[in-house]
């Protein structure tokens, strides 16, 4: 959380760097794809732009001892057409895991795996509508367990819907997910899993400058040990606040925290469920444009 | 001889109609827009086009640099070299204000009008 104050503190300097004008309505329209942390935006870029960015998604706090794991994306993202955005690229992951309950003690760097995305911008946003929805779909191959960092293989299909509302004229965004990821996971133990996770979200994401974005967000988020989503084991409410700053017109980096504020697991006095999610969660994610 | 099953041709006739949006080409008549660049300006900057139907922009950079035309509501960029030319099409639009600015030139706007 430290970190992310002294990334809003950067993020003067880039208010500092931009146009002068507190008048909205010079500033350039937006892309909303990043705008509101964990929650995406509708935005799918721009026809014939390519960006390279590296993501991470660092994932805090599990009951017993210590937990830290991160996953990266190195990411490849063009727009071939006026509707389409493609995606794919490289996962790689740490671990620093001790005396967790239910997880083995590891500390690892590893590669782990890949993955693409596929954007469909399916509303379009103009100065009449201003809403606008993508759906979006995310193929993931694992080689390393996200949570626990064990070797396995694990297959996942995020699937979601992206959507975004302006507001105000270039100052107040809204933006709504939701998420059906199932996956399947097969360990060394030769034992395999289904799981699902489900979920929305929404965040609202204010324009400080032309060139910084703050906001927030809450997340709902369920956890499956089946596809039907008929084997529910427990759910929790994230929350927290979201950073976005463009630095160039073709750099921008995009930061948010997330803790986890309510939570159940089935069968557990516990509060919260840090037996399929996070205390915290912390997302990190540079991009350049050409 | 490879017999196309039904259900092979209805994924198949799904993919073609999925695919239909994705190109930018249109059999439909583009309305062209023919728009000029100096003095770090567009001229005219302010242009119309109908609604529904495609639109073809003819960028002349009249000016000694290159310059970058960009609009994020129209989804489109093209770099524009020095004393040339450049074309870009956009899908047909709905009725609304499109604006577009040189991403090398704060200052540089125009809107396209689509009524």
């Amino acid at each position: 959380m430290g970190a992310f104050i002294v990334l809003i503190g950067l993020s003067g300097f880039a208010r500092a760097g931009g146009p002068a004008s507190s008048d909205a309505s010079s500033w350039r329209e937006i892309e909303t794809k990043y705008i509101f942390g964990f929650t995406t935006g509708s935005g799918i870029g721009i026809e014939g732009e390519k960006e390279f960015t590296t993501d991470t998604i660092g994932r805090f706090g599990k009951r017993g001892g210590r937990y830290s794991a991160t996953e990266t994306k190195y990411e490849f993202e063009f727009t071939p057409s006026q509707f389409v955005q493609i995606e794919f690229g490289a996962l790689g992951s740490t671990h620093d895991i001790r005396n967790a309950t239910d997880l083995d003690d590891r500390r690892q760097v590893a590669f782990s795996g890949g993955f693409g995305e596929f954007r469909y911008l399916a509303l379009e946003r103009t100065s009449n509508n201003p809403l606008s929805v993508t759906l979006a779909f995310e193929p993931t191959v694992r080689l390393v367990d996200e949570t626990s960092g064990e070797r396995v293989h694990n297959y996942e299909f995020e699937t979601t819907l992206n959507a975004d509302l302006e507001l105000v004229r270039n100052r107040l965004f809204a933006g709504f997910n939701l998420l059906y990821e199932p996956e399947y996971t097969h360990t060394l133990l030769d034992e395999t899993i289904r799981e699902t996770k489900l979920g929305g979200s929404a965040a609202l994401s204010f324009r400080l400058a032309p060139n910084v974005l703050i906001g927030a967000e809450v997340w709902y988020l369920r956890h499956y040990d089946d596809f039907a989503l008929s084997a529910f084991t427990g759910d929790a409410v994230m929350l927290g606040p979201t950073l976005f700053v463009r630095f160039t017109p073709k750099m921008f980096m995009t930061a948010a925290w997330n803790t986890q504020v309510w939570g159940r697991e089935v069968s557990s006095p516990f509060s919260l469920n840090l037996a399929e999610f996070q205390r915290n969660r912390a997302k990190l994610k540079f991009a350049v444009e050409f | 001889m490879y017999v196309l099953t039904m259900s092979r041709k209805l994924v198949f006739a799904t993919l073609c109609t999925a695919m239909l949006p994705f190109s930018t080409a249109s059999a439909q008549q583009a309305t062209e827009i023919q728009i000029s660049y100096s003095n770090g300006q567009f001229q005219p900057r302010e242009v119309r086009a109908p609604a529904d139907k495609p639109v073809l922009f003819r960028i002349r950079n009249l000016e000694g640099k290159a310059m970058e035309f960009e609009s994020t509501s129209l989804r489109v960029e093209k770099v524009v070299a020095a004393k040339s030319q450049g074309v870009i099409n956009v899908r047909p639009l709905k009725p609304g204000r499109y604006e577009f600015y040189d991403d090398f030139n704060e200052s540089a706007r125009g809107v396209l009008v689509v009524e």
